[in-house]
C-alpha cells in the first residue's frame, strides 16, 4: 500500500507543468543556438543566435511602435582583441491583439535570429575568445504584460593563425 | 514522514499544471488573495506625498497595478478614469500602483498624457510581493469597504468586468457594514 502511494506520488511528479512553468520567474525566450564563428586575425564574421519564444508569448521587436513600450536589445561585452561591428535585428512582425484590437504592434513571437558583425583585431593571438552578453526584452501574453527580463548568453569566438585563415570576412 | 512530504510536493506540483494549463487556454485563474483582508502599505505619489491603504478604510478601492510598458494597462486607463467619474461620489476610489523602474518622471508623464484623475503610487516590488508576487500586469484588486478582497483580475479585464467587480465591492460592503456594528462604528 505505501509503495503504491509513493509510486502514486512520482507519477504525479512527473507530470509536466508545461511551457508556463513556473509563472513570473521563469524566461520567456530561450536560446536556440549560436553560430559557430571562427576569424582570421584582422578579419571579420558574422555570429547568428537563434531565440525561441515560448508559445504563446509575443516580445516587442527592436523597434516599437510606441515609445513606452520597451525593445528588444541584445547588448555584448566582447574582451579587448575583438570588436563588435554591428547587430542586425529582424523586423517585427505587424500583429494586433485582443487587448488593444485596433493597434498594430510590432513584436516577434515563435522563432528569431539576431546576427552581430565581429572582427578580430589585427593584433590578436589565436585562441578562443568569450564574448558575454544578454537579451533584453518585455513579454506579454494575449491579454496581460510580464516584467522586462534578461536572458544571458555567451559567444565563443575562435580566432585562427593567419596562415589558416578560413573564407570569413 | 517522508510519504506525506512527497504527496505535498506532487499535489503542489499538480497545482502548478493545472493553473498553467488553464493560463493556456486563457481562463481566469481564481487569486488566493481573494477572500482576504487587504494588505496594507504605504507607498509614495506622483506629487511626493505618502498614501496609505488603511487612510482609505470606509471606501471601495479599485487597486491597480500597472506599469508604463504595459500595453494591456493602458488600455484600461481611460475605462479606469470613467468609472472613477461614475463611482467616486459612491465612495469608489481607484488607486493604480506603478510596477515600473523607468522613473518617477517618465510615470508622471505617462499619467499626465493618459488625463489620469486617481492617485498613482510608486512601488518597487514589495506590495506586489504582498499581493501575491504579482508579475503579470495588470493585475486588479477589488477591496470592499471593510478592507477585504472581494474579487480580482489577472491580466486585462473589460470595461463592463471592471464595472461589475466594483458593482460587487459596493455590495459587499455595504452588507458588511450592516452586520458588522463594530467595524463601521470603528470609521464614525
Amino acid at each position: 500500500m505505501k509503495t503504491g502511494w509513493i509510486a502514486l506520488a512520482c507519477l504525479l511528479l512527473l507530470l509536466p507543468v508545461s511551457a508556463q512553468e513556473s509563472l513570473g520567474t521563469k524566461d520567456y525566450v530561450k536560446l536556440l543556438s549560436v553560430s559557430p564563428v571562427s576569424l582570421g586575425s584582422g578579419k571579420s564574421g558574422t555570429v547568428s543566435l537563434s531565440f525561441r519564444i515560448v508559445p504563446g508569448f509575443h516580445i516587442n521587436s527592436n523597434k516599437p511602435k510606441a515609445e513606452y513600450l520597451i525593445p528588444t536589445t541584445l547588448k555584448l561585452s566582447p574582451p579587448t582583441d575583438i570588436s563588435l561591428a554591428k547587430i542586425t535585428y529582424p523586423a517585427g512582425q505587424e500583429e494586433t491583439f485582443p487587448f488593444a484590437p485596433d493597434e498594430k504592434m510590432s513584436v516577434y513571437a515563435g522563432d528569431f535570429v539576431l546576427t552581430a558583425k565581429v572582427l578580430a583585431i589585427g593584433s590578436v593571438h589565436p585562441g578562443t575568445y568569450r564574448v558575454h552578453g544578454e537579451l533584453r526584452y518585455q513579454a506579454c501574453d494575449k491579454s496581460a504584460c510580464y516584467p522586462p527580463r534578461s536572458l544571458p548568453l555567451n559567444i565563443d569566438i575562435r580566432v585562427q593563425r593567419a596562415a589558416h585563415r578560413r573564407g570569413y570576412r | 514522514m517522508v510519504l506525506v512530504a512527497v504527496l505535498l510536493f506532487a499535489a503542489s506540483r499538480v497545482a502548478q499544471y493545472r493553473t498553467a494549463r488553464a493560463q493556456e487556454r486563457g481562463e481566469a485563474i481564481p487569486n488566493a488573495m481573494n477572500g482576504k483582508q487587504a494588505p496594507d502599505f504605504a507607498l509614495e505619489t506622483l506629487d511626493g506625498s505618502k498614501l496609505k491603504l488603511a487612510d482609505l478604510r470606509g471606501k471601495v478601492i479599485v487597486l491597480n497595478f500597472w506599469a508604463t510598458w504595459c500595453t494591456p494597462c493602458k488600455v484600461e486607463m481611460p475605462w479606469l478614469i470613467d468609472l472613477q467619474k461614475q463611482y467616486g461620489s459612491r465612495g469608489v476610489q481607484i488607486v493604480g500602483i506603478a510596477e515600473d523602474d523607468s522613473g518617477k518622471e517618465k510615470i508622471a508623464a505617462f499619467a499626465r498624457e493618459m488625463q489620469v484623475n486617481y492617485p498613482i503610487l510608486l512601488d518597487e516590488g514589495d506590495v506586489a510581493d504582498k499581493y501575491g508576487n504579482i508579475e503579470n500586469l495588470p493585475t486588479t484588486f477589488y477591496i470592499s469597504r471593510n478592507g477585504m478582497i472581494v474579487e480580482s483580475a489577472s491580466g486585462i479585464a473589460g470595461k463592463p468586468d471592471i464595472d461589475a467587480a466594483i458593482q460587487k465591492a459596493l455590495g459587499a460592503g455595504v452588507g458588511e457594514v450592516k452586520t458588522a456594528g463594530a467595524v463601521s462604528k470603528e470609521r464614525q
